[in-house]
């Protein structure tokens, strides 16, 4: 088990920065989850600290070495592979034994070995088989099994989860964590699935376009999002996002004022509240305006509305109806407002609140 | 392919068939023929009277006393000792083959792996090597040879085809390998493997469609080659095809035409077994990525 | 991976190609700038009984020391490159001063030996490559439509004209072709011409040579253009049928793209095959009325007494110019191709 820590790591291709001065310190044992849209440099992240990818600037270490310039096998890492990468020609049990293998593990300890980690993802069933003859989730579980049958220091997972159907990714999700809390190894897991990462994680990493934006608990990116990107990316539906003014202590935007914010800068700002902070009110409310659209999700109804260009959504109670056009307010009070830089989109703490 | 053949008219299919026989008589009639012909006098093969006198043997059963006579194959066999020249491009052919995809597969893996420059330009220089005539390394090899004592040996013309083989042989399989998925490399030199290892335990496995079709062409160059073996082997080295154009010097013996005739349906037995044995490769090989370069 | 890890990959196949093909080509550009030595004369004064007479005869002793001690020869400069065996300077000059018309000019330039090699050369290629490819995706296409159990044997005996060494094929079509031969001899039945004969006339010979080359090289094409037909990307030819495109549309807009790349290959190793041609010209014991570029260089190392080093220096690096310029097209687009990729 070990630190991971990058200090400036970049990644250039000629023209192209893949990923950019990222620097992170991981601790013994923590479960990171890297999380970003597509193309933001997430695997690029994961494959350097793999030693796959030659590092552009900067530097990673691994426990108490610079691990740069060392090669993928002297890292001691297991990894999963966004595309599997199972060896065509060996049986499961074979897949899931080669580490043992090539690392000159004493082989009176394989067969238990693979086993056990086979068990581990439910994969008994099927050791003989090649893995052409799986189907996708069952190679994605041939992958983990190979990356958890060996204690490695550092686990690097790059979506392992990301072709199961939605029961078994519950389950294996469960399976991940559970087996995190037994072994306690340091593990980076790459997700765009924010579900994965508010569950899994002990801390997030947000990215995009290979910048971090903000590295924090799940609760932290959740409720303190530190600027307009992550506010607008986490959270299902996420965060309104409405330009506006402050003047004296008062927001004002398209059908929209809210008051109570003294202490505030004033100027142009971008407001942000959470659809489930919010809510309909009987009378007056924040925001008047009509009904843009009205979604029915189950365990709740989602009242949308026009500030101006923005559209802003609510939650509201499962069996809330209304008509499309008919006027509503809804509550946002200053408690619930998250404030961000107009021009830069960094977030503003306002003294208000908390 | 239903795309293309879907709702042929029967008049199109009849040009195709029609095509593709008198295509057929085209590609083998000539093998046939000569295969025939070898076992004949050469007044027969090359009758002056009538040429169906070939496929009779008149003058044959004349000489001989059978219609059929295996006294070519003896001349050219025993005779003129054509037995060495067998050995000899086996010799030549099979290290080539080994050698230039040995060679070839470490050069063509470490091509498709690699994302830097200048395995850009070495493709390029190998594909400007590929576009010389092989002679006209010749006349660069020659005085060097001489002047070292190298000439005339059968190292040299094996080390010199490997050589003029390279080019093309890291083409074919630059492109094979990079058909293969990187993550399994990539997993394997996570799982503990160092590029060699992986390279051995891993891609191997999964490298033989690409390599037999690769070997084939190399076994073709090296079977094939007339002149690089011509110039830089000495007469007691000589492999078929040059012993064979030497029969032809002198065709003007009665007979010796015959030599070379039956010599070169001795030569072309084992190019016959090899496309045999190895048809469907050629295509699928072709299919997996071989020809995408 | 890192240059380490390359260069242990690579050593091998670099230094096979560096010392064996790189090398030789500077060992050429050198050996092209001399020629070999003229023997020695020694000048004897020979007195007999009807007085004295100079004589000079070669010495053989001094020729043989000489050519050891100095194997390249004497330096020539650029003299071999403008001699009359190469680019004839002086004769194409003079050609281009008397001739009456482009014509005229054309053909006394046609028949000094260099010109005369590389039109050869030129007209094969040029020839020969573009019907290799037709010919190829005919045979291609009917071959795929045949019944799944005759595709087998059909495939194998197409492949035999490929597949045979180059000079063992042109010889059997050699003894084919000539007057006491099948082929040769229907022909004279044919055309009611017991002269006839495919070998004498120059003309005749350049047919021959052509159509062994097209039957030879046709079956390179299919295989690729075979291969290709088999690996047609279905799902895109079934969203297009979706999309609306007719039969013809297809063809156009999915297969035709498909096989673009393998028509280009086909068409760049047979430009580099054809433009070497050599091996027919021998077996076919061409030689007088059709020499390649190839041939010349073969015939000055092969020529009796001492090989012309010097000479086919030159005609090889010339031959290397000209192939380089063939596949200028190729390798500027390829680096266009690859600065668009970086
Ligand atoms: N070899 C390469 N050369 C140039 N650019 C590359 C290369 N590999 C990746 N990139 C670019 O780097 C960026 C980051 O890629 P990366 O694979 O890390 O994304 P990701 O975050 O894992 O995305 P996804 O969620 O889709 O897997 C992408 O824009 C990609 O196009
Ligand atoms: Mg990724």
């Amino acid at each position: 088990m070990a630190t991971i820590s990058l200090k400036n790591v970049s990644k250039k291709w000629a023209g192209f920065t893949g990923v950019d001065a990222l620097s992170l310190d991981i601790a013994d044992g923590e479960f990171l989850v890297l999380l970003g849209p597509s193309g933001c440099g997430k695997t690029t992240t994961m494959r350097m600290i793999a030693g796959l990818e030659t590092i552009s600037d900067g530097e990673i270490w691994i426990g108490d070495r610079v691990v740069n310039t060392l090669e993928p096998k002297d890292r001691d890492i297991a990894m999963v592979f966004q595309s599997y990468g199972l060896y065509p020609t060996m049986s499961v049990y074979e897949n899931i034994r080669f580490p043992l293998r090539v690392r000159k593990v004493p082989r009176e300890t394989h067969h238990e070995r693979v086993m056990r980690a086979a068990a581990m993802v439910e994969l008994g069933d099927f050791l003989e088989r090649r893995p052409a003859a799986l189907s996708g989730g069952q190679r994605q579980r041939v992958a983990l099994a190979r990356a958890i049958v060996r204690q490695p220091t550092v686990f690097l997972m790059d979506e392992p989860l990301s072709n199961l159907d939605a029961k078994l990714r519950v389950s294996t999700r469960a399976q991940i964590k559970n087996l995190h809390h037994e072994l306690k190894t340091t593990t980076i897991y790459v997700t765009h699935d924010q579900i994965e990462a508010m569950t899994l994680a002990d801390r997030v990493v947000v990215m995009n376009r290979g910048i971090v934006q903000q590295v924090g608990t799940p609760m932290q990116i959740y409720d303190r999002p530190a600027n307009t990107f992550v506010a607008g990316f986490i959270g299902s539906p996420a965060m309104n996002l409405i330009e506006g003014d402050i003047r004296s202590g008062v927001f004002t935007a398209t059908n929209m004022r809210v008051e109570g914010l003294a202490g505030m800068p004033d100027g142009p700002v971008t407001l942000g509240f959470r659809a489930e902070d919010a809510g309909v009110a009987d009378r007056g409310g924040q925001i008047s305006a009509p009904v843009y659209s009205m979604e029915l999700l189950g365990d709740a109804s989602m009242v949308t509305v026009q500030c101006g260009k923005a559209l802003a959504a609510v939650k509201t109670p499962k069996d809330f109806r209304i008509a499309i056009g008919a006027p509503v307010g809804i509550t946002v009070p200053a408690s619930i407002c998250h404030f961000f830089d107009a021009r830069s989109g960094h977030r503003i703490e306002h003294p208000g609140k908390d | 392919m239903s795309v293309l053949t879907a709702k042929t008219s029967p008049w199109m299919r009849g040009a195709a068939i029609g095509f593709i026989t008198l295509w057929l008589l085209m590609a083998a009639f000539p093998f046939v023929w000569t295969l025939w012909g070898s076992f004949k006098v050469q007044g027969d093969f090359f009758s002056r009277q009538d040429w169906l006198n070939a496929l009779y043997g008149v003058q044959t059963l004349a000489e001989t006393g059978s219609s059929f006579t295996g006294r070519g194959y003896y001349g050219a066999w025993v005779e003129r000792e054509f037995w060495r020249s067998v050995i000899n491009t086996g010799i030549v052919t099979g290290f080539v083959v080994v050698i230039s995809l040995t060679f070839g597969t470490l050069g063509g893996y470490a091509l498709s792996r690699s994302t830097a420059r200048y395995a850009f330009w070495i493709l390029i220089a190998a594909l400007i090597f590929r576009a010389m005539p092989h002679i006209t390394l010749l006349s660069g090899y020659l005085l060097p040879f001489f002047q070292l004592g190298v000439w005339g040996y059968l190292s040299t013309a094996i080390i010199v085809l490997v050589a003029i083989n390279q080019p093309f042989t890291i083409w074919m399989l630059n492109s094979f390998f990079q058909t293969i998925p990187k993550d399994l490399d990539e997993s394997a030199m996570v799982d503990g493997c160092s590029r060699f290892q992986a390279f051995r335990l891993v891609i191997i496995p999964v490298m033989w469609p690409g390599v037999i079709t690769t070997g084939l062409f190399s076994f073709l160059l090296a079977y094939n080659d007339f002149a690089v073996t011509a110039v830089l082997l000495s007469q007691e080295n000589q492999t078929m095809v040059p012993k064979i154009a030497s029969f032809m010097g002198s065709t003007q013996v009665q007979g010796n035409v015959m030599f070379a005739v039956s010599a070169v349906v001795s030569a072309t037995v084992p190019l016959f077994i090899l496309v045999l044995f190895f048809q469907r490769h050629i295509v699928s090989g072709l299919t997996a990525g071989a020809v995408k370069g | 991976m890192p240059h380490r890890t390359f260069i242990a990959f690579i050593l091998p196949s670099a230094l096979a190609m560096l010392i064996f093909i790189a090398l030789p080509i500077v060992s050429v550009v050198v050996q092209s700038l001399f020629i070999e030595h003229e023997r020695v004369m020694v000048t004897a004064e020979n007195c007999g009984p009807f007085g004295c007479k100079k004589e000079s005869h070669v010495d053989e002793a001094a020729t043989a020391e000489l050519r050891r001690d100095q194997p390249l020869g004497r330096f020539n400069g650029l003299g071999t490159y403008l001699d009359r065996k190469h680019l004839a300077a002086k004769e194409v000059r003079e050609a281009f001063a008397e001739a009456s018309g482009p014509i005229d000019f054309l053909t006394r330039v046609g028949s000094l030996p260099l010109y005369k090699a590389l039109g050869f050369t030129l007209a094969y290629t040029f020839v020969v490559t573009p019907l290799v490819l037709i010919l190829g995706f005919m045979i291609a296409l009917a071959v795929n439509a045949l019944p799944y159990f005759v595709k087998g044997p059909v495939i194998f005996a197409s492949l035999l004209p490929m597949i045979i060494t180059p000079l063992i094929g042109s010889l059997i079509l050699f003894w084919m072709i000539d007057a006491n031969g099948i082929i040769g001899a229907s022909l004279q039945a044919l055309f009611n011409d017991p002269d006839l004969s495919l070998k004498a006339s120059p003309t005749l010979t350049w047919i021959t040579l052509m159509v062994y080359g097209v039957w030879h090289s046709a079956p390179f094409a299919f295989v690729v253009f075979y291969a290709g037909l088999q690996t047609l990307p279905h799902d895109t030819l079934e969203s297009a049928m979706i999309d609306g495109a007719n039969r013809f549309e297809r063809i156009r807009f999915v297969v035709l793209p498909h096989l673009m790349p393998l028509a280009i290959f086909v068409g760049l190793i047979q430009l580099m095959d054809n433009f070497r041609v050599f091996e027919p010209i021998v077996g076919f014991n061409a030689g007088a009325s059709a020499t390649s570029l190839s041939y010349a260089i073969y015939t000055d190392l092969r020529s009796t007494g001492a090989p012309l080093f010097g000479s086919a220096a030159a005609t090889s690096m010339l031959t290397i110019i000209g192939i380089c310029i063939l596949m200028a097209p190729v390798l500027v687009r390829t680096w266009r191709d690859f600065k668009r990729r970086h």
